[in-house]
């Protein structure tokens, strides 16, 4: 297999690269007849992202008849061909790859300004396909903005918050921070912002819904739609449904799956799912009087204050496991499957997520041969505290 | 009790912001006092916060279009939260092109301000983003902790040098040491020194001027003071430089007064705005 | 100027004193070579040499002439002491290093001799600032005997060039091996690190190569840790020669200009990694 990419593709490929190490540790390469995969997956298995370059994208696709190119290699790596972003707009005027598996090495050439030669030969391991199952199409809600709305919108939050709630009626959209811990309520600033539907370059909710998902993925495709001036799609359906972030033009495409928080642990946590459009802000004087706090505290002294920061008792068993569910789907052997439980098991527990698979669905032999829908292994990771 | 006030100028937005951007640097907590006619925010000298203590002070009608406050009680029109002052300071970094923002004690899960800014948009639809900010209600009973601080019986009054000059000098030297011993004298000298096993430094600045208190009675110290005596006081390099650090008023005066090794009292005075600050001395 | 009325009696005392009206032209070059913080001084009628040193394998010297001074007052034919470079950096800044047009900050250094401390007079807008530094005994520099006959390949390259390669190094390699040729690759600057191995090649024909003396092929490995110190002089520099001798010994010679156009010299010295294993 042989690629070269020249120009700005360049660094639209580099982009791409920096963007999916947000998600994930490991890169794998697909090479397909209709164009080379880039994909990743994080390690609570509750995010998957991926690229797809046309043939079109390269200014040389070359590849050999009978062989299947697929490999994967820490994204660290491959992010280090393309270390800085800004030198390389000016100097690389071209960027080869090319598949080298008798030596298990990938090569990216850097063909820069004043005849330097950058070489770079990264060790892959073979692996197998990686893929997601989802269905953008059958999602009730479609949203597309353009990415500068976002990431204005994405402002206004903490660099630190790690989750946000997406709610929308028919012409509004209102993001919140997600708070997982009840006490952590009383201590962290909420944010909300509302923004109609006019800002949108398309807005279609047939689903009155409020999802919560991890901001971190969202932002690592930020990065790269706003440097392709790109719109982003945003697909999605009932909460515990990933949510599809999606960014394409007429060479490439780019898909980022996410897990979405399951409504059971919403109800818990925020009491807007599936709330037909969230109340306006109270903007009356007369209903934010204090004196009731005020009145608490005085007559039950400190105690009375201090027990206003306790979790209610309804929650005393503790915090509530939402489920974070995405649909991930591997052409991969029964065994595979086990071996990843095993690793998932092997692994230590993620601060935040754990993965865990709770169902499998045999796929029949001619889904497999179509290769449309796969195997499903459903895995949902659950978030126990806020770490 | 309840509060709610708009600010729609720009100008006074970025002025607010700037003050808030101040505080926050000083301190993770702060009280905020509202009264009619001024906001506090203050900090007592308390010893988790190193015995620093702060007192700023803003004319409520110099920021706000709007402003309405119904105290705890008819005798006691003012309302004295606990607050983080960096979740005010994010707030209103978010509220910068705000064409409104109104800032009103609400009642959420738990007592918060909020703070709504109606930000331009695409569409004819403004955004509208929300920050509700937890505060803690401070019963009457504590109040006294937070009143204004008695101006101390200083031996020398100083202007402070250009703030920018003088945030470099402490940068270098807390680099080099902990401590700082800051002196000046009645003849608008005024000296920072460091000294270590290693390395003395001694900046020098001079015709500072010494501000005329008039004859404020409780100044008796300074009156019959030797004009070339210094008095120092020795402080924590850090809290100096996190007063430095913050500045982002620009202050029409700044003052140093000094109590010999006891403390060092600075004073930034704006039209609208005072801030005044108190750092102990260490042995 | 304050600083130029100090009493010339008091002078008397010093064995060496030197003044600068932009404290910069000092303060840059030597943070060319803050990778230590023992410093040694040496100063002779020629200027004022500083040289610091790590685990004997590396050697940095930052030469300032003395017509970069303003005033270069030497009473011996040599004077030398050792100072914290890193205190007298933060001293050297104190007024914060202004790169603002116009506002400089002057220096006037002196020192009286051995067991006395090393004083500075800075002054901007008028204040003053003085500060004293305790010196030691210099230590005498090691000798890398590094001489130009025994130079067997050398090349010029404008720094950008070397500049970006330098920020993109793969940091998990243990050494960066260089390989000079009179034929391909010409230059090769290789790394072996965990993710797999890099070589950034520099053809003899560049525009950023301005000179290329190459007479045999050399390959030789330094370690990163200690060549990761150079990027600095490298960021301040314009150009850089790299030259190996028949030990594999490595000089990096880096001209730098200072803000008011004048040239100095910043250089580095470094000797082979010992354990070369062919790849």
């Amino acid at each position: 297999m042989d690629y070269v990419a020249t120009g700005g593709n360049v660094k639209v490929l580099a982009k791409a690269i920096h963007s999916l190490s947000r998600i994930g540790d490991e890169l794998y390469f697909e090479h397909q007849d209709d164009g080379l995969a880039l994909r990743t997956v994080n390690s609570s298995r509750s995010a998957f992202a991926s690229f797809f370059l046309s043939p079109l994208f390269f200014q040389r696709f070359h590849t050999c008849p009978g062989h299947t190119f697929r490999c994967k290699m820490p994204v660290k790596s491959v992010q280090s061909v393309f270390k800085s972003l800004s030198s390389l707009e000016k100097t690389v005027e071209k960027c080869r790859i090319e598949w080298k598996p008798e030596r298990s090495q990938l090569t990216f050439t850097l063909h820069c300004k004043h005849g330097l030669l950058k070489t770079h030969n990264l060790s892959f391991q073979d692996c197998e396909s990686l893929q997601a199952v989802f269905d953008k199409e059958g999602c009730p809600n479609v949203l597309r903005a353009q990415p500068r709305l976002l990431v204005d919108t994405v402002l206004n939050f903490p660099p630190s918050l790690e989750e946000v709630t997406v709610s929308v009626s028919g012409d509004r959209m209102w993001l919140k921070n997600h708070v997982e811990d009840k006490t952590d309520q009383f201590k962290a600033m909420m944010t909300e912002l509302c923004l109609s539907s006019e800002e949108f370059d398309h807005f279609s909710v047939s689903l009155q819904t409020s999802i919560t998902f991890c901001l971190k993925e969202l932002r690592g495709l930020l990065v790269f739609a706003e440097s392709t001036g790109l719109p982003i799609s945003v697909f999605f359906d009932d909460p515990g449904r990933p949510v599809v972030l999606s960014v394409s033009d007429s060479v490439l495409e780019a898909n980022f799956v996410l897990a979405t928080l399951s409504e059971d642990a919403h109800q818990n946590n925020n009491n807007n799912s599936k709330r037909a459009s969230p109340p306006t802000p109270a903007d009356d004087f007369m209903c934010d009087d204090m004196d009731s706090y005020l009145i608490a505290m005085e007559t039950s002294e400190i105690a009375g204050a201090s027990s206003q920061k306790e979790p209610q008792p309804s929650s005393s068993h503790g915090p509530p496991m939402p489920n974070h569910r995405v649909f991930l789907d591997s052409v991969m052997e029964e065994q595979q499957q086990e071996r990843d439980e095993e690793e998932d098991l092997e692994r230590p527990p993620n601060k935040k997520f754990r993965s865990l698979f709770f169902g499998s669905v045999s796929p029949t032999p001619s889904q497999v041969a179509n290769q449309t829908t796969h195997s499903q292994d459903v895995l949902a990771s659950d978030s126990e505290d806020e770490g | 009790m309840k509060f709610r006030s708009k600010m729609t100028d720009v100008g006074c937005l970025n002025h607010f912001t700037r003050v808030v951007n101040t505080i926050a640097k000083l301190n993770k907590t702060c009280i905020l006092r509202l009264t009619p006619d001024n906001l506090y925010f203050v900090l007592s000298g308390k010893v988790a916060n190193g015995g620093v203590s702060m007192w700023c002070e803003l004319l409520q009608v110099n920021f706000f279009d709007e402003y309405q406050i119904e105290g705890v009680s008819p005798d006691a029109n003012e309302i004295c939260l606990e607050v983080a002052p960096d979740n005010l300071s994010r707030a209103l970094k978010t509220a910068q092109t705000a064409k409104s923002v109104k800032i009103k004690l609400t009642k959420k899960h738990c007592p918060c301000l909020t703070i709504a800014a109606e930000l331009p948009s695409l569409s004819s639809v403004s955004r509208v983003v929300t920050h509700d900010i937890p505060v803690e209600v401070i019963p009457r009973r504590l109040w006294h902790d937070f009143k204004e601080p008695t101006m101390p019986d200083f031996d020398v009054s100083i202007y402070l040098p250009p703030l920018k000059t003088m945030k470099n000098v402490v940068d270098r030297m807390k680099n080099l040491s902990n401590y700082l011993v800051i002196e000046a004298n009645l003849s608008g000298e005024m000296n920072l020194k460091i000294e270590t096993d290693l390395v003395s430094v001694t900046t020098h600045f001079k015709d500072l001027g010494n501000p005329p208190w008039g004859d404020d009675a409780s100044q008796s110290k300074s009156q019959s003071r030797d004009l070339e005596a210094m008095a120092y006081t020795r402080v924590d390099i850090r809290k100096l430089q996190q007063f430095l650090a913050g500045q982002q008023v620009n202050p029409s005066k700044a003052m140093c007064n000094i109590v010999h090794k006891r403390i060092v009292h600075l004073i930034l005075l704006h039209e609208d705005v005072s801030l005044q600050y108190f750092i102990p001395a260490v042995a | 100027m304050p600083l130029s009325t100090q009493s010339q009696q008091e002078d008397q005392q010093y064995v060496l004193v030197a003044t600068l009206d932009n404290v910069r032209n000092l303060s840059n070059i030597l943070k060319a070579i803050t990778f230590k913080d023992h410093a040694i001084f040496n100063a002779t009628q020629n200027g004022l040499k500083v040289t610091v040193e790590d685990s004997k394998c590396l050697q940095a010297n930052a030469f300032i002439q003395a017509d970069i001074f303003q005033e270069f007052v030497i009473k011996e034919d040599s004077v030398g002491f050792q100072v914290n470079l890193t205190v007298l950096l933060d001293c050297l800044t104190i007024f914060g290093g202004s790169t603002v047009p116009g506002v400089t900050t002057a220096l006037r250094m002196c020192y009286s001799g051995y067991g006395f401390p090393l004083t500075l007079f800075l002054e901007e807008g008028g204040v003053v600032t003085v500060c004293k530094i305790n010196t030691q005994e210099p230590e005498e520099p090691i000798d890398f005997d590094f001489c130009s006959t025994n130079v067997t390949n050398k090349v010029i390259l404008q720094s950008d060039s070397l500049r970006e390669a330098f920020s993109e190094l793969d940091m998990t390699s243990e050494i960066l091996q260089i390989t000079m040729s009179p034929s391909e690759p010409f230059f090769r600057l290789s790394t072996f690190g965990n993710s797999g191995n890099a070589h950034y090649d520099y053809p003899k024909d560049s525009d950023m190569m301005e000179l290329f003396q190459c007479t045999k092929t050399q390959t030789n490995r330094y370690k990163m840790s200690l060549l990761k110190p150079s990027t600095k002089a490298l960021a301040l520099s314009c150009k850089v020669s790299v030259r190996t001798d028949s030990r594999g010994f490595l000089s990096l010679q880096y001209l730098v200009r200072n803000d008011d156009g004048q040239i100095c010299f910043v250089e580095y010295y470094c000797s082979p990694d010992e354990e070369v294993n062919d790849e």
